[in-house]
């Protein structure tokens, strides 16, 4: 039988985002690899920033 | 010898003498193909298959943008469309990624390998598996790894199966390709391909200069990729492979 596993679960751990030669290289988390230019990164980093915040709000709604 | 490299130290599939030579006598013609060279297309029938004899070949993908994924390598030996005997077609692009000199057997000979000699067709059916094997080693590697291991699983891989054809001494061997390609084959911009082989170089893990990649320590590089060379099926797995075990949680 197959052990089971609990399947992908949500990271915990943040990626980490470097620069170097004008591009924004993202490894993780888990699997993720990406290259990006600044303003797609910047717009990426916005984007998580506001969908952290509105899921921050979605849990504490959840729990109340 | 054509086939020499042709399951070359493959567990329980290497040929015998007398069905070397029924591939041998199989072969239609022997021919040298230029670098980046289409040999097959997707959806066109196929009346033959390639024995791939010297160079790197590759199966691919593009998506509608045009961007592509390798979706394997072909080293010497392999046996690179033998699942188009059955098919017939393709779904995929074959071409070379250096110059090659392949050996083509019509699928008619194939036809008839299987009807007379059932233990060769046994083989070559294990060739196609070993095909089947290292998709999954490929999916693994891009569903679970980071950039690093990406590139550490597949230089791992390349060594080994090198190692198996004769190519490899276990910590250094010729691998004509581009830092595009490896790109293409763990899905990283060339940008960030760069970068990896910039971080296992200074992490005196692996060079790769003027197309002659370096191992050092094996063992380290497989930890780094999470590399089990078991989906290869060697029939002597070396020492400077054998501890590499997947971490298990």
């Amino acid at each position: 039988m197959m052990p089971d596993t609990a399947g992908p679960q949500p990271e915990t751990e943040p990626g980490i985002a470097t620069a170097e030669g004008g591009l924004v290289f993202l490894e993780g988390p888990d699997g993720v690899a990406a290259t990006m230019t600044p303003d797609a990164a910047a717009r990426t980093g916005q984007s998580l920033i506001e969908a952290a915040a509105l899921a921050a709000r979605q849990q504490a709604s959840d729990g109340s | 010898m054509f086939t020499e490299r042709f399951l070359r130290d493959k567990r329980g599939a290497s040929l015998t003498a007398d069905e070397r030579a029924r591939i041998e006598g199989a072969i239609g013609e022997v021919k040298t193909i230029a670098p980046r060279t289409i040999i097959a297309r997707a959806g066109e029938p196929l009346h033959q298959s390639t024995l791939l004899i010297e160079g790197v070949m590759s199966r691919y993908l593009d998506d509608r943008q045009g961007l592509r994924q390798l979706v394997a390598i072909h080293l010497p030996g392999d046996f690179l469309d033998l699942h188009a005997f059955p098919l017939k077609v393709l779904d995929h692009d074959v071409a070379t990624l250096t110059s090659a000199t392949v050996a083509t057997i019509a699928h008619a000979e194939l036809e008839a390998i299987t009807q007379d000699l059932p233990e060769l067709t046994r083989k070559l059916w294990f060739a196609t598996l070993l095909d089947a094997a290292i998709h999954r080693a490929w999916l693994f590697r891009l569903g679970r790894l980071d950039a690093t291991g990406r590139i550490a699983h597949f230089l791992c891989e390349a060594n080994a199966r090198l190692f198996s054809a004769g190519l490899s001494d276990g910590r250094r061997f010729a691998l004509a390709l581009t830092q595009a390609d490896l790109g293409e084959i763990c899905g990283l911009t060339t940008v960030h391909v760069n970068r990896v082989m910039r971080q296992l170089r200074e992490e005196g893990l692996c060079s790769f200069r003027a197309s002659l990649v370096e191992i050092p320590d094996p063992l380290a590089l497989a930890a780094r990729g999470q590399f089990d060379p078991a989906y290869l099926y060697m029939e002597t797995v070396p020492d400077f492979l054998s501890n590499a075990k997947r971490p298990r949680s």
